[in-house]
């Protein structure tokens, strides 16, 4: 490609086939770039990661709201649980009251 | 392109003896080292414009090729265009780590999210067993209960009986009360 480039043209100085040179190898470099960028199909990863980390967050926000609400009704059991057991320490002799009754 | 009054000059020149080494030519190949590329182009050119002159050397004719003087500044320039270049070499490429950064930003935060919810589920996971031991301790109370239940049964039933009962001694007593 670029050997027939180089060859003295007839009515182009050296000067102009630098510059033309220095211009082809910069957009080759930078064709270069982009390429390599294209051949690793980063955009294409990254697009679908996020596309799939957008359809999961409405999961995690939702999955992190209902174990926040289980820990609160564990606490209202744990508070009833408390004052069940409270009451039915008085059942004992609310027992032995009744069979002296029925005796 | 047309070739100005120098270069046309230089071209007869050319054309007429065989050029030794076209040193500005010579950049083309020399992909790896622009700079020092430059330099020796720069200073063939920077050197002083040599007329063609003819020498006579065993019958044969040579010429010196004629250049053009380099512009006194095309080393700041050429660094400027490399240093330029580089830059936007290293944008190109920055761009794509950041969002590789970002992704990865957001892959822990999403992975402290989930930390989050296991220390919950682990702190549920604890209460409820506790809960459920104690609602097994609970348990012969909730049976005591039960007895309870059946035994003011009995009594409603053994109220009610006596209920009947007084309710017939006082109709008989209401009966021999009138004889």
């Amino acid at each position: 490609m670029t050997s027939a480039e180089s060859q003295p043209r007839f009515g182009q100085s050296v000067k102009g086939l630098l510059s033309d040179k220095v211009g082809s190898c910069s957009g080759d470099v930078i064709a270069l770039t982009r390429q390599v960028l294209k051949g690793s199909r980063s955009q294409e990863l990254l697009g679908q990661a996020a596309r799939n980390m957008v359809i999961q967050e409405d999961a995690i926000l939702h999955s992190e709201d209902s174990l926040r609400k289980m820990s609160i009704i564990t606490t209202h059991l744990q508070y009833q649980q408390e004052a069940i057991q409270k009451n039915v320490e008085h059942s004992k002799n609310l027992q032995d009251q009744l069979r002296h009754l029925l005796k | 392109m047309a070739a100005t009054g120098d270069e046309a000059a230089a071209m007869d020149s050319i054309s007429r003896v065989p050029v030794s080494h076209p040193a500005g030519l010579s950049l083309a190949g020399a992909s790896s080292s622009h700079g020092e590329g430059a330099e020796p182009a720069a200073e063939s050119l920077l050197s002083v414009p040599k007329k063609p002159s003819t020498n006579s050397d065993g019958g044969v004719e040579t010429a010196e090729e004629a250049v053009e003087p380099a512009e006194p500044d095309i080393n700041e320039l050429c660094t400027d265009m490399f240093e330029k270049m580089a830059v936007f070499l290293q944008g190109e490429l920055t761009a794509t780590c950041e969002d590789y950064r970002l992704l990865e930003n957001m892959n822990k935060l999403t992975s402290l999210k989930y930390m989050e919810m296991k220390d919950i589920s682990i702190n549920i996971s604890r209460n409820l067993q506790d809960l459920n031991n104690k609602y097994a301790s609970l348990q012969p109370y909730l049976d005591q209960i039960n007895q309870i239940e059946e035994q003011v049964s009995a009594l409603e039933q053994a109220a009610y009986k006596l209920d009947t009962y007084s309710k017939k001694l006082e109709a008989k007593f209401k009966k021999l009360e009138k004889r």
